[in-house]
C-alpha cells in the first residue's frame, strides 16, 4: 500500500514537533522517579498533549 | 465377635475411601505444572501477519540475520560435517542464509576464500509455526545452495521427531516465547545424536530494557499502576543450569549486547511488531497502547536513555549464546576431584598476598 501513512507514523511526527514540552514532561517525572505516582506531572502533561493535538491538526 | 469385625472392616475401607478422596481433590495433575508465561496463539498470529507484509518484514530481519551469522561462526569451530542439522524456530530461515554466506571465518587469512559452511551440512530442516513467516523466503537465491527443508509444525513446545534424529540443533532467536524452557531443552537432548552440539542464541535479561522502563514510569504517572509489556527473559545465570538439568555437556555460555539506535520510541515499537516481536503475555493488557501513555513514554524514554546531541535512543539487545553437548562418544571427560598431580601454583606463580 504505497503513499498510506500509519497513524502511528502520525503520531511520531506531531511529537517530534513537541520537543520542549517533551522534555519539561520527563524531566518532571524523573526528577522523583522511585515514587512515582498518577498524575504527579499532569500540568507538564497536558501542555505536552495540547501541544500535541495542536501539531496532530496541522499535519 | 464376628459382626464387629465386619463391621470394622467396613468401617476403615471407608475411611480409605474418604482420605483417598480428599487427596484426589488436593493433589497436583501428574506431570510437571506448567505455567503458561505466553500466549501462544497470540505470537503465532502475529508472527504470520508480520510476514505477510513481505517488505516490511524483509527490512526489520536486521538483528535476526546478524544474530544468525554470529551463531554461524561459532559453528566454524566444530570440525567436522553434518549430515542432518535441526534450525529450531526458524523464523525466516535466517540461519540458511548465513550458513551459505562464504567467508565467513575472519580467522582466515586475508584473501583466502573459505567455503560456505553449507558446504558440510547435507540437509537442514528449518522448523517454525507460523507458515507465512518460513516461507517468506522460498524464492530467494539461497534456498539453491543449501539442501533445505521447511517444516511447519503447530507447537514449538512439543518436537515431531525421533530420539537420536540430529548431528546438530541450532537456534537463532526464538526459544525467548516458549513457555517450558526446560522440557524443550530436554527434547532438544534427546533429538540429537550422542555426542552432538546444540548451539543456541536467545533475547535474554536486559534486552528492551529502557523500553521496560520508560514504559512503567509512563503507566504509572498516566494511569496509577503497570502492565507488563516487555516479556520477562531469562537471565544468564539461568542459562548454565537449565542446559545442565537438561543432560548437556561442556557447557559454553556467553553474551553479547547489540544496542540499535532508532529516531524515535515509535519507530522501535514498530519495528518489533513488524518483526513480529510484539507483547504476547498471557496476563497482558487486550488492545493497543493508548495514546497518552505512548507519549509520555516517548518523552521519559528520551529523557532517560538519550544521551546529550544524539540522533536518537538507543535500544539494547542482550544475546545469549549457549553451546551445550548431548554426553556420549570419546567426549572429553572431567578428570575424578582430587586426581591433579600438579600444582597450580607452581605454573601459574603467585598464591601468596603481597604485603605493600
Amino acid at each position: 500500500m504505497p503513499n498510506r501513512t500509519r497513524p502511528i507514523e502520525k503520531v511520531a511526527k506531531a511529537t517530534a514537533k513537541c520537543s520542549t514540552e517533551a522534555a519539561a514532561y520527563g524531566k518532571c517525572v524523573l526528577a522523583d522517579y522511585n515514587s512515582v505516582h498518577k498524575d504527579m506531572c499532569v500540568k507538564e502533561f497536558m501542555r505536552l498533549k495540547d501541544c500535541f493535538l495542536a501539531a496532530s491538526k496541522k499535519g | 465377635m464376628i459382626s464387629l469385625h465386619t463391621f470394622r472392616g467396613t468401617f476403615s475401607r471407608r475411611c480409605v475411601a474418604a482420605t483417598s478422596g480428599v487427596r484426589t481433590y488436593a493433589s497436583q495433575t501428574p506431570g510437571n505444572p506448567m505455567i503458561e508465561i505466553f500466549n501462544r496463539k497470540t505470537k503465532h498470529l502475529q508472527k504470520d501477519r508480520a510476514a505477510r507484509n513481505v517488505e516490511e518484514s524483509r527490512k526489520t530481519d536486521y538483528l535476526k540475520d546478524e544474530v544468525a551469522l554470529r551463531l554461524c561462526e561459532r559453528l566454524l569451530d566444530i570440525k567436522r560435517d553434518f549430515p542432518n542439522v535441526l534450525d529450531l524456530g526458524a523464523n525466516s530461515c535466517n540461519i540458511a542464509r548465513a550458513l551459505t554466506t562464504p567467508n565467513l571465518d575472519i580467522a582466515a587469512p586475508e584473501g583466502t576464500a573459505t567455503p560456505a559452511l553449507a558446504e558440510r551440512i547435507a540437509k537442514l530442516t528449518c522448523v517454525d509455526t507460523s507458515h507465512a513467516l518460513l516461507h517468506r523466503d522460498d524464492e530467494l537465491p539461497f534456498n539453491k545452495e543449501i539442501n533445505i527443508h521447511r517444516d511447519v509444525i503447530p507447537d514449538l513446545e512439543t518436537l515431531p521427531y525421533q530420539p537420536n534424529t540430529f548431528d546438530a540443533v541450532l537456534s537463532s532467536l526464538s526459544m525467548h516465547w516458549i513457555n517450558d524452557l526446560p522440557a524443550l531443552l530436554e527434547q532438544v537432548n534427546t533429538i540429537l545424536k550422542p555426542d552432538s552440539p546444540f548451539i543456541a542464541a536467545m533475547f535474554g535479561g536486559d534486552t528492551l530494557f529502557e523500553l521496560r522502563g520508560s514504559l512503567q514510569l509512563a503507566d504509572l504517572e498516566r494511569r496509577g499502576g503497570v502492565t507488563p509489556h516487555v516479556s520477562p527473559l531469562v537471565d544468564v545465570r539461568d542459562v548454565g543450569n537449565l542446559l545442565n538439568r537438561a543432560g548437556f555437556k561442556m557447557l559454553t555460555v556467553d553474551v553479547e549486547d547489540i544496542v540499535v539506535e532508532f529516531p524515535d520510541s515509535f519507530a522501535l515499537m514498530q519495528d518489533l511488531q513488524a518483526m513480529g516481536e510484539s507483547n504476547a503475555i498471557m496476563h497482558r493488557e487486550a488492545g493497543p497502547l493508548s495514546r497518552d501513555v505512548l507519549l509520555a513514554n516517548e518523552a521519559i524514554y528520551r529523557a532517560m536513555y538519550m544521551e546529550d546531541d544524539a540522533p536518537g535512543i538507543p535500544a539494547t539487545f542482550r544475546m545469549i549464546y549457549m553451546i551445550g553437548w548431548k554426553d556420549g562418544g570419546n567426549q572429553p571427560q572431567p578428570l575424578q576431584r582430587g586426581s591433579g598431580e600438579l600444582n597450580l601454583k607452581d605454573i601459574l606463580g603467585g598464591g601468596d598476598f603481597q604485603k605493600p
